[in-house]
């Protein structure tokens, strides 16, 4: 309360510096721009693999191109270009970009909220696809792979911000879950957009499913990954290009608003049974002293 | 929910207006040079989306209850584009001018600098068997919601 008051009260100071971060960040930008022109020039590419057809977006070049100039990510990066003080800049705009996106799918979510009611049953049932994840992954994790208590935080979800949020409530990000649930959110981050514009694309190309029933499941994750999914889907299926969409943007909105709740009260419960019925055991401190040193 | 409550985080209204125009010229551009969509057709639908996402951003300021910025600006942008609202049709004539393939572009450009030393760390210790943890999640997620929908879908005569 107090910060916004003074916020308001000084409108020359904060205009002054809004003006000397763009003068700092204008490298950024620009880019951002070149990355952007040189991604929409190749423009989507279709790789045939086996049955299926793999698509490239636009968006995924963007990433991998961001990623080579990223000094945390190559070394020597080229020429030095993009510098420490560059990517610190750039998180806050990841925020910022995805606010129009989000608002244009919302407008394609619009107008086909009659066809949305009708599928109404299916898109709120297919909210508890969630339940599938944990029959997938849970049992490579525990028998396969022989993980730890680390499964209860990477097999619960999805792993997106407020899934890891809930984690780190509970659990504490120290703690073996918390190494799981970010385990699983740094894999997102870094391969989750080109993950599921593979995912969607061999799906479509392969006809297991119907168009809208894919669609419905590329509202499952973050914005990005929606929209490498529905892109992909909607260059294969172009002609239900609009529903589609209308489908993915309307799971996703209904993913916001009871994630969470799925995560806590169906999710996390299932996978603790889980894992007390087989999982490792083992001794109790170890789950709790580990890494506390490391906030 | 309660943390929810208790993070609402300041927004910053002023830097906004400024700086989702930098995105959106960003995208513009791009809108321009992969779906060839030209600049000054695109330009009604990129404003259209600005104004949303300020609606939005505003209403996410001074709501009595907290919802993030996002959660708003979908509603804000699915409100005004529903068939029974006036002046829908000529919204979304303008608004079909913008791909949200080419909105998402600088988005990934963005996350693709971002990357921190500490994210790269992070998955470097995680190990192999998280990564392979995480893709099932990925696939497992996706299929079985696919399936449910499938399934429903049929059952409701909808396909």
């Amino acid at each position: 309360m107090v910060e916004q008051r003074k916020s308001e009260e000084s409108g020359d100071a904060a205009v002054s510096s809004l003006f000397r971060k763009l003068a700092t960040e204008w490298k950024l930008h620009l880019v951002v721009v070149v990355l952007v022109i040189v991604s929409e020039l190749i423009y989507i590419r279709e790789i045939p693999l086996g049955p299926g057809i793999i698509l490239l977006l636009p968006l995924l070049y963007a990433f991998i191109l961001g990623g080579l100039l990223n000094p945390n990510v190559i070394r020597r990066s080229v020429g030095g270009l993009v510098r420490s003080r560059e990517v610190r800049a750039a998180s806050p705009y990841i925020v910022i970009a995805v606010m129009p996106l989000i608002a244009k799918f919302g407008t394609l979510v619009g107008p086909s909220m009659k066809t949305i009611i009708e599928a109404g049953p299916a898109l709120i049932l297919q909210e508890l696809g969630n339940v599938g994840t944990v029959l997938f992954a849970f049992p490579v994790a525990v028998f396969l792979l022989r993980m730890g208590r680390e499964v209860i935080g990477a097999a619960h979800s999805i792993a997106r911000e407020p899934n890891v949020a809930l984690i780190s409530d509970k659990y504490g990000l120290t703690s073996k879950e918390g190494t799981g649930v970010m385990g699983v959110y740094i894999t997102g981050t870094l391969f989750g957009t080109i993950f599921f514009a593979i995912m969607a694309s061999l799906l479509g190309s392969l006809n297991l499913f119907h168009p809208y029933a894919l669609g419905m499941a590329c509202g499952i994750g973050s914005a990005s990954m929606m929209a490498a999914c529905t892109g992909s889907l909607a260059n294969i299926f172009p002609q239900m290009e609009e529903q589609i969409v209308a489908f993915a943007g309307a799971s996703n909105i209904l993913t916001y608003g009871n994630g969470l709740y799925i995560s806590l009260f169906v999710t996390i419960p299932i996978c603790e049974f889980l894992y007390r019925r087989f999982g490792r055991e083992e001794p109790e401190p170890a789950s709790t002293t580990e890494g506390g040193a490391a906030r | 929910m309660t943390q929810a409550e208790a993070e609402r985080p300041t927004i910053n209204l002023l830097d906004h207006v400024i700086l989702l125009v930098i995105v959106l010229a960003i995208a513009l551009i791009g809108n321009f040079v992969g779906p060839d969509i030209p600049i000054l057709d695109a330009l009604p639908g990129m404003f259209i989306l600005y104004v949303i996402t300020m609606v939005g951003l505003v209403v996410t300021k001074y709501a009595p209850f907290y919802l993030p910025s996002i959660a708003w600006i979908s509603l804000v942008a699915m409100l005004v584009t529903l068939p029974w609202i006036p002046g829908q049709e000529w919204l979304g004539g303008h608004l079909e001018k913008v791909d949200f393939l080419a909105l998402a572009t600088p988005v990934l450009a963005y996350a693709g600098l971002a990357i921190t030393r500490n994210e790269v760390d992070t998955f470097a210790k995680s190990g192999w068997k998280i990564v392979v943890v995480a893709l099932l999640v990925f696939l497992g997620s996706y299929v079985s919601s696919a399936a449910v929908a499938q399934v429903v879908l049929t059952l409701q005569g909808e396909i």
